[in-house]
């Protein structure tokens, strides 16, 4: 009895050796834990992926779709139309999360709905307000006709701004967070410094502020350009003909020419895309962070 | 020389219009209706090294953060080299700060930290380089500008605060416990080095701590604060051999405090009613009938043969603790619990030993303080 008491007691007081402070080295078994969430993917994910990227090496798929112009012209669209989103979202949510980041806490939690708004908002619902908003008797052309900046409706919708304004507004809350979490991990007492030192608000932004979000702002314009790239409804219901993206061709492909072969090698040839551009990126900022570093 | 209670050996009006001087007159901050900073007088004269000292919330760091001009001051007026400087953004105020945890820029080296300040002076690039080098060698940080603040240790991360404190030849500094991250060894080397780069600068420095013996080992002067007001003010030995309230005697140090009544006063003597420790004398001011405290520090209770008549009593030994260098007792006695410190090299070898002691101390070793709580 007054034994085993003991025997209890020991590794509290004094760790037995093989633990570390006092914690059992049981690490054997841990990706058991894994396994639902890896037979999941398996099951619902990967085996339709292998499937897709099978399917899509038959009935020379990528020659016909590489050929047809249209595909090419989709192709360009996605990289300009996402690239100047995520330009556009990125500048955007910077300011709106240094906003955020200088607010007090009531102003906070307002701006924080307001961010997260259109988050929890359908799509849909989102671009057919701005289709409602940009129409040529829409609310923002009677503004710029009431202060006489035009005479006449200015076309607002069915062009390539208006696939941007759209795009924009959806992706807005993937570019404020990460941009406001590096902004708040960032020590108040360095803005303080700097001030001791002599700077003025303009350098202590550009020389502290903005070095030290800018990872915020990388993984940012990440986020943001990877999912661009798979925008679909908002070129159908913002753009003209004109500015159909990728994914509108692959739709095209599935259900309009019934070609499954050709829709699948579209999905891959996307995918590829966008991950050499990653690649790219990545490259590009490691190479930037390394020249600072010297 | 002995200082009041409520001004601090401050002489308003007296501007000292010499470099480096700050001077604080009648400045207050308040928070919605909490005072943070009542009423502050206090002057830093040129190449002084003075000491706020107090526990968290004496508004100690307020004070600085209002000379830094990071927090604005109610009331009152705050001048640098003798002119004003409420109206002053930190900018423009030329005071080198440093902060509790450094705030090096984590994204520059330590030499673009140190010519930050240069920088934004619009230095040319090659002085801007010189004078940054220059300023770390001081430190003793030569060749190691290239390193980010990450791959610094902890003393050599103060010492670039330092430098880059330093380099642009500011008024004062200002620093804001700046040992509180440091182990205790490496504290103390800092100690040293921080008050000889400051003598052989002849810089005046205010200094914030709760750390007392920080205070006692770098200080010219230590302004003792307490609820956002000045407790006492003097050279450190002054302050620890002649604290002016009980709670002074007790922040400062080590102190037995023993509540009592002034019976009578013989010239510049009293003798007072020490409860179950008997009557003792102490050699000091004091109104009778009044309540004080008398403070014996632990180094002068002293054992003695016998019973004293006066001055002491008899007890019984609770603990002794060896401390190294000396041995702490724990005695009660009279229904006191008092302590005692004696050398270890000069101890009877009464550790350990029970029973009855009889302890005392000479009158000149007593003070008899305000009781303030």
């Amino acid at each position: 009895m007054s034994q085993t008491t003991l025997e209890r007691v020991r590794p509290a007081g004094r760790p037995t050796p093989g633990t570390s402070g006092g914690r059992p080295r049981r690490r054997s078994g841990w990706w058991l834990l894994l396994a639902p969430i890896l037979a999941f993917d398996a099951l619902l994910f990967l085996t339709p992926l292998g499937k897709l990227v099978g399917s899509s090496f038959s009935d020379n798929a990528y020659q016909r779709v590489l050929s047809d112009p249209l595909v090419l012209r989709s192709l360009a669209n996605t990289l300009t139309i996402s690239l100047a989103s995520t330009v556009v979202t990125v500048l955007l949510g910077y300011v709106i999360a240094l906003v955020l980041w200088r607010s007090g806490t009531v102003m906070r939690v307002v701006l924080f709905a307001v961010v997260l708004l259109p988050f929890w908002t359908g799509i849909l619902v989102k671009n057919f307000a701005w289709a409602v908003l940009l129409q040529d008797n829409g609310v923002v052309n009677s503004i710029l006709q009431a202060i006489g900046l035009t005479d006449h409706p200015i076309e607002l919708l069915h062009n390539r701004f208006a696939v941007i304004v759209g795009m924009v507004h959806c992706l807005l809350p993937y570019a404020v967070f990460p941009i406001f979490s590096s902004l708040a991990s960032i020590d108040d007492r360095l803005a303080l410094a700097a001030r001791s030192l002599g700077a003025r608000e303009i350098s202590i932004f550009r020389r502290i502020i903005l070095p030290l979000s800018a990872p915020g702002v990388s993984a940012a314009g990440l986020l943001v350009f990877i999912i661009s790239t798979g925008f679909f409804i908002t070129p159908v219901v913002m753009g003209g003909p004109g500015d159909m993206m990728i994914a509108n061709q692959i739709d095209y492909y599935a259900r309009q020419l019934t070609d499954f072969s050709g829709a699948a090698a579209l999905a891959v040839v996307l995918t590829v895309l966008v991950s050499i551009l990653v690649a790219v990126y990545q490259r590009v900022l490691k190479a930037g962070g390394q020249h600072e570093a010297l | 020389m002995t200082t009041s209670v409520i001004s601090a050996d401050t002489t308003p009006g007296a501007a000292t219009a010499a470099r480096g001087s700050i001077e604080l007159r009648q400045v207050r901050k308040t928070y919605g209706d909490v005072v943070a900073v009542d009423e502050l007088d206090l002057v830093v004269q040129p190449g002084e090294f003075v000491t706020l000292l107090g526990p968290s919330g004496s508004g100690k760091t307020t004070t600085m953060m209002m000379v830094a001009g990071f927090e604005e001051h109610t009331s009152g007026s705050v001048l640098i080299d003798g002119k004003p400087v409420d109206a002053l953004p930190p900018r423009e105020r030329n005071l080198g700060v440093v902060f509790q945890n450094y705030a090096l820029f984590p994204h520059m080296n330590a030499r673009e930290n140190v010519e930050f300040a240069l920088r934004m002076r619009k230095i040319p690039r090659a002085e801007r380089r010189e004078r940054a080098e220059a300023a770390l060698e001081r430190v003793g940080l030569g060749g190691l500008g290239g390193r980010r603040p990450r791959q610094l240790s902890g003393g050599q991360q103060q010492r670039v605060a330092l430098a880059r404190s330093l380099v642009f030849n500011p008024a004062a500094l200002l620093l804001d416990e700046p040992m509180a991250a440091l182990d205790k060894r490496l504290r103390e080397h800092m100690q040293e080095e921080i008050k000889t780069l400051q003598k052989s600068l002849g810089i005046s420095v205010l200094f914030v701590t709760h750390d007392q013996d920080e205070a006692m080992a770098m200080s010219d002067r230590i302004v003792v604060m307490k609820d956002g007001r000045i407790v006492q003010s003097g050279p450190p030995e002054e302050v620890y051999a002649h604290p002016l309230t009980d709670w002074v005697a007790s922040f400062l140090g080590d102190t037995n405090l023993v509540p009592c009544t002034v019976l009578e006063r013989h010239g510049s003597e009293a003798v007072v009613d020490l409860g179950g420790l008997g009557i003792g004398r102490v050699q000091d001011r004091g109104v009778v009938g009044e309540r004080y405290a008398v403070s014996i520090r632990p180094e002068h209770l002293k054992f003695r043969p016998g019973a004293p008549e006066e001055n002491g009593g008899t007890g019984t030994m609770v603990s002794s603790t060896n401390l190294g260098a000396t041995i702490r007792h724990r005695i009660t006695a009279g229904g006191h619990e008092l302590q005692l410190r004696e050398l270890s090299s000069e101890s009877t070898g009464r550790s350990g030993a029970a029973g009855e002691v009889h302890v005392g101390w000479d009158a000149a070793n007593a003070q008899l303080l305000v009781l303030e709580g």
